[in-house]
């Protein structure tokens, strides 16, 4: 018998259900007024619809819409019913919770939830038990191997034929499980395949990305503790401690259901981050997300795919509704629009910590040593995961792989990781290991690969009987995480499990086989040898080609030249204003044009203020942060980078920090790539950081890898390489994404602009030494630091300048790849500069200038200082500049910022560059002799931004109107 | 205990120096995370405090009656699920009952509960009247309908006359981080409060007066209500974090000289009244 009690909250015309089952009227009433409402602004009813209760009245014909989760989804509230309740002393067998609305229009997503429309008899869900099949390969000719490797196994033919001639060589054919073992071990999102593949780039040879990107990170390995080694990257910090980063992508669950797909992101990245060594502690984390900007025309929407402004509100709900459950602190992110976005969203997700050295390394597993899974039960949530996301979006994917999205349950991790850390500090762990994509079999598959191992399924805690055991191999239920130690340490670690309520099971051991020896209570349901899962898999050879026309990038710019426009179904065939050479674009001609374009550019989506969004993340829990989001006098000025002490009692500080430029990416991934690398470097010094002690992680999310996207992701990965044998510092932890790349059933190609996210971890030793972005005082010297391109290609200001309309061939090649290219010789001295004026305190505030240029730095400054500034551009005679050391003028110009034209200047977004506050000029002659500088003017009483030109007046703006301006996009979204 | 904060405080612990510091009982459950910060705080303060997980206490291998002070800290205890700090309440009233009656009955004892904490003590009846297992007001959404995390300014109420509040006046500044801290109960309770004054903080605009406008009061709570003692004083809780608030740096706006530490004095009262107290 199920009873179903109602609850309604003052107020609110959505009523809770609840059904209870096993339990008696009598008991659901105490439930009810114990547990399920409270007198003060609720009432209930049990089994009987409920009378609305200080709403106004409905519409007539408007019934009670009910939306619940289908089963078998994650439903987190339901483990906390059966515990209250037993605390209650009242025993259910089961429960469930779901919503009735009374408006007329309910959104909810048929992946994950249902319209219930029918009473359940029961909550219990039974199936009949699945058996292993035997799947015949060995007599497949080629099109039979690839039809069945196209339904789940994402495999190409010369893998499946290496399947193939292991089975006919051991004589028997596979199992489902050991095929889906090989196709998830081998899919790209587990092997790399692309990174690890043999290039041929434009007809010459070159070595695979992953092998350039490894040499030159350990040749500077003076910070790394581990790199490329573990589930994170460990760079040294003080005290014999450690801190780590992991940065992941999580674009394919949450182009598809984006609430499960970010809280299921966020939850794997803080997984990798315990499992890095025996264990390490969250301390942040970080969300950059790309969408196609929300007001995009329905009917631009390729189908199958969700519109951007639902995804952007439910991939920050996700965030919110996990990261602020698990108590690590969400205080860096950024957020990016492109209309080519939306083929498939980019959501990355990164997280950070910190454990002693000493438990950094992952201990070799001895012969005997158990395995043991921890946390939430198995379930068929999350099959296929892995090879989902290797795969391309089509308008297909929405259907076919839904059973790949999941919903979260971030206190079941959270106890895991309390639990973990517990036994971690009493030394009970060789190992952990996160269970994330590819469930078991790869977390297992994985740290058996020496050894091998023997695993008994039949032990995994199930959430429902009925599933196949390549199934529970296979899933990806959330929180779970395997661990491994050795036999004696058992019982004191199951103790500490049972202190925090921490399911646990003894799933099998390391045997010494050398093979992965997978069984089901006495039924063998896997036997392959260690060697062919993990070394089994041919090397790709793969080539990759500049693009043939004039356009070195990828279908987006080929779109916004082609005359032919129409071949890719794009009906408008104007250009793509970022990409016009800079003379195209006129000055504007009078204070109020130089207003309203300045407007345009601050409410552009990849420069308006993302606070809403950091409001509703908590970025000040665990109390660390010493440099928060944002600051200044009304709270609302951003900064670059937030800066944390993990310990609270002393003074060294961890500063994270990140960048990335898609619409460059995309004109050049050289030029591009160098430019994210800068401006994640850039934020990192702006708050006070020593760049040489960082370390970086870069992410690649890329179309899906034929010739023309490999060749501009081998550019991208030459500019990373380059960037570190500049500044001598390493990557340590990466993560490609190889499958952002849209395909419509009529021939519709749609590649995201390709991203590269740098991000930065780094250390220094007294977080008291850092700067904010906010002006800090009245008659203050604004300076900006730096060499500056002159280039504006892919600005946010040409973005907003009226559409061109010509001739699209008539554009030469320079014109489209101008974009800022950044002098790294001089970057170093500039970031030396920036460093030394923030640790002697002459640097008062510093902004890193990135979108939004120069004028946009500034005015965030001003947003913060609450204050206006008075800048004087005297163009290129006006005899400003300076560079001291130099005698020859020429030179001096060359190297030095340049006012050609204010428009150009104002908006220039060269990364590398920073806007600083001294306090007057004589500060700044003596910190940046040595570096590029051009004093711009001083902090005002009042909110008025006054600019000049040759002394004569450019424009007034006022900084509280502009506020509003650059404010209102994100406040419409997140009211 | 977080191992990070074991490791450095050991080494700075003055041997001997423990037997006066009272011990401090800083519970935890599933899903609690401000811990560290509250140990944190209450050792800055002078206090010995360790994290008891509420498993601890039901399985007797700790007790209760071994501290003089309790401090719930922030978090969602059990995911905050049917409502914040509901599933901990049940389980508190249902088996430590006892237990928490005796420690109030203490005359030297004291019991904190910020944010997550403070949603547990109103749903054990801790607060505002002491009647453990009956619930009088509530902390509901907040009126935006979606979590905060902010600085805001609160300023305390000079008429309650609980020992933790001494010696503050003035707007102070604390984060707040929280989705239901609305306060709210019927209009007889919301009486009885006020005249009986329990409230110990409201939210405060610029110009320092009681708030219900957004941002500065964050969650739309009655009466511009951060936080309620009971009658004694001795039981205690609120919304903001004041845990987060022991250094300087901790605030948004160090940098521009104009902050004065809020939230450690809190702690340092209550170290000394139970200290004092007999």
């Amino acid at each position: 018998m199920i009873q179903k009690v109602r609850v309604q909250t003052a107020g609110q015309d959505n009523i809770k259900v609840y059904r209870l089952e096993g339990a008696s009227e009598k008991e659901a009433k105490v439930l009810a007024e114990k547990l399920l409402s409270e007198r003060t602004n609720q009432k209930y009813t049990i089994n009987q619809p409920i009378h609305l209760w200080g709403v106004q009245a409905h519409p007539r014909g408007v019934s009670a819409v009910e939306i619940a989760y289908k089963p078998g989804v994650m439903n987190p509230e339901v483990e906390s019913i059966m515990k209250a309740a037993s605390d209650l002393g009242i025993k259910l067998i089961a429960c469930d919770s779901s919503t009735e609305y009374f408006s007329q229009k309910v959104s909810f997503n048929p992946l994950i939830e249902h319209i219930v429309t029918e009473e359940p008899q029961t909550l219990l869900i039974k199936e009949k038990p699945a058996k292993t099949r035997i799947i015949p390969v060995r007599n497949l000719n080629a099109q039979e191997l690839l039809d069945l490797s196209n339904e789940t196994l994402f495999l190409n033919l010369e893998e499946m034929q290496t399947i193939q001639k292991y089975f006919k060589k051991i004589k028997r054919d596979p199992t489902d499980l050991e095929l889906e073992t090989l196709a998830q071990t081998w899919s790209e999102h587990s092997g790399h395949k692309t990174f690890k593949a043999d290039l041929i780039v434009d007809g010459k040879k070159k070595l695979p990305l992953m092998t350039r990107l490894k040499k030159e990170a350990l040749k500077h390995d003076k910070n790394i503790v581990s790199a490329f080694s573990d589930n994170s990257g460990v760079m040294d910090f003080y005290d014999g401690f450690g801190i780590c980063g992991k940065v992941e992508t999580h674009n394919s669950p949450s182009a598809i259901e984006p609430y499960g797909g970010a809280m299921t992101g966020s939850g794997g990245v803080f997984r990798d981050i315990a499992a890095t060594g025996k264990g390490a502690k969250n301390i942040a984390s970080t969300d950059i997300f790309c969408f196609a900007p929300v007001d995009l025309p329905a009917s631009e929407l390729p189908v199958g795919c969700l519109p951007p402004e639902y995804l952007l509100k439910r991939v920050v709900t996700g965030v919110r509704d996990y990261g602020n459950r698990m108590g690590i602190p969400t205080n860096n992110g950024s957020v990016h629009f492109h209309k080519d976005f939306r083929a498939k969203p980019t959501v990355i997700v990164g997280a950070f910590g910190i454990t002693p050295k000493k438990y950094a390394i992952k201990e070799k597993p001895k012969l005997g040593d158990l395995i043991i899974c921890v946390g939430g039960k198995t379930g068929r949530d999350g099959i296929h995961g892995a090879t989902f996301s290797s795969g391309e979006m089509t308008d297909q994917t929405m259907g076919v792989h839904s059973s790949a999205v999941q919903i979260g349950n971030a206190i079941e991790e959270k106890r895991i990781f309390d639990a973990l850390l517990d036994a971690r500090n009493e030394n009970l762990i060789r190992l952990v290991q996160d269970c994330g994509g590819g469930g078991f079999s790869s977390a297992i598959g994985e740290i058996g690969e020496e050894l091998g191992v023997s695993i008994n399924l039949e032990n995994a805690p199930l959430k429902y009987q009925g599933l196949a055991p390549w199934e529970i191999w296979m899933s990806e239920s959330q929180e779970r995480m395997i661990v491994v130690l050795q036999r004696k340490n058992l019982g004191k670690f199951k103790e500490i499990c049972k202190k925090y309520n921490v399911e646990f099971a003894v799933l099998g051991q390391f045997d010494g086989s050398k093979k992965l020896n997978v069984s089901f209570g006495s039924e063998v349901v896997g036997n392959l040898d260690m060697k062919f899962l993990h070394q089994g898999l041919p090397k790709r050879v793969m080539k990759a080609n500049k693009p043939s026309n004039v356009i070195p990038a990828d279908a987006g710019i080929q779109r916004a030249i082609s005359s032919q426009a129409s071949l890719l179904n794009e009906s408008r065939s104007e250009l793509d204003p970022r990409l016009r050479g800079d003379d195209r674009v006129e000055q504007p001609k009078s204070e109020k044009e130089w207003v309203k374009v300045l407007e345009k550019v601050l409410a552009h989506g990849n420069v308006c203020s993302k606070e809403p969004i950091v409001r509703l993340y908590d970025h000040s829990v665990q109390g660390t942060n010493d440099l928060q989001p944002f600051s200044g006098i009304n709270l609302d000025g951003p900064n670059d980078s937030p800066v944390l002490r993990p310990f609270l009692d002393k003074k060294y500080g961890v500063i994270i920090s990140h960048g990335l430029n898609p619409v460059l990416n995309s004109i050049d991934p050289y030029w591009g790539s160098i430019w994210a690398a800068t401006e994640a470097l850039s934020n990192f010094v702006s708050v006070g950081g020593d760049y040489k002690e960082a370390c970086l992680i870069n992410n690649y999310v890329w179309p899906f890898p034929d010739e023309q996207s490999l060749w501009s992701l081998d550019r991208s990965v030459d500019a990373v390489v380059d960037f570190m044998k500049v500044f001598k510092i390493p990557i340590i932890s990466g993560k490609d994404s190889l499958s952002s790349t849209y395909r419509g059933k009529d021939g519709v190609v749609i590649k995201i602009p390709p991203v590269l996210c740098i991000s930065v971890l780094g250390k220094i030793p007294d977080t008291g030494k850092t700067v904010t972005t906010d002006f800090k005082q009245v008659g203050s010297t604004i300076v900006l630091v730096g060499k500056m391109s002159e280039s504006l290609g892919g600005s946010t200001y040409f973005d907003v300048r009226p559409t061109y309309v010509g001739d699209p061939s008539l554009i030469a090649q320079d014109d489209i790849t101008m974009v800022p290219k950044v002098d790294l010789k001089i970057l170093s001295k500039t970031f030396d500069a920036i460093h030394k004026g923030i640790q002697t305190g002459k640097i008062l505030s510093s902004h890193d200038i990135s979108e939004g240029g120069i004028i946009g730095a500034i005015f965030e400054m001003c947003v913060g200082g609450d204050c206006g500034v008075e800048i004087e551009l005297n163009t290129s005679d006006g005899g400003r500049l300076k560079r001291s050391g130099s005698h020859d003028s020429s030179h001096v110009l060359k190297e030095s910022n340049e006012v050609k034209r204010p428009d150009q200047f104002l908006f220039n977004e060269t990364a590398g560059c920073f806007i600083v506050e001294v306090e007057n000029k004589s500060v700044a002659e003596q910190f940046f002799k040595s570096v590029p500088y051009k004093i711009l003017g001083k902090t005002k009483e009042g909110n008025k931004m006054e600019i000049y030109g040759n002394e004569e007046k450019l424009f007034v703006a006022d900084v509280n109107d502009l506020k509003k301006v650059w404010q209102e996009p994100m406040r419409r979204m997140f009211p | 205990m977080e191992d990070c904060f074991a490791t450095s405080w050991s080494r700075n612990d003055e041997r001997g120096m423990q037997m006066i510091k009272p011990k401090v009982l800083v519970l935890k459950a599933d899903g609690t995370n401000r811990d560290g910060e509250m140990t944190y705080a209450f050792k800055v303060a002078g206090g010995d405090p360790k994290i008891v997980h509420v498993n601890e206490l039901r399985n007797g291998s700790e007790k209760m009656s071994d501290y003089q002070i309790l401090a719930l800290p922030g978090g969602f205890a059990y995911g905050d699920d049917i409502v914040s700090g509901k599933i901990l309440a049940i389980e508190l009233t249902s088996f430590l009952r006892a237990e928490m009656k005796k420690f109030i009955e203490r005359k030297d004892t004291a019991i904190i509960g910020v944010c997550n904490g403070f949603q547990v003590l109103v749903r054990t009846g801790l607060l505002p009247f002491r009647k453990i297992g009956e619930m009088d007001v509530t902390l509901t959404n907040n009126d935006s309908g979606h979590f905060e995390c902010r600085w805001i300014k609160v300023k305390v109420n000079g008429k309650n006359t609980s020992k933790f509040l001494q010696g503050m006046d003035g707007a102070m500044w604390l984060p707040v981080a929280h989705g239901e801290g609305k306060f709210f109960t019927d209009k007889k309770t919301l009486k009885e409060i006020e005249d009986k004054n329990l409230v110990a903080f409201r939210y405060v605009d610029d110009d320092g007066n009681p708030t219900q406008k957004y941002p500065d009061n964050p969650n739309g709570a009655l009466n511009a209500i951060v936080g309620i003692t009971d009658e004694t004083g001795r039981i205690f809780g609120m919304m903001p974090h004041p845990e987060c608030f022991i250094r300087e740096e901790q605030h948004p706006n160090w940098r521009r000289g104009t902050v004065k530490v809020a939230g450690l004095p809190i702690f340092e009262n209550i170290v000394k009244f139970v200290k004092e107290a007999k």
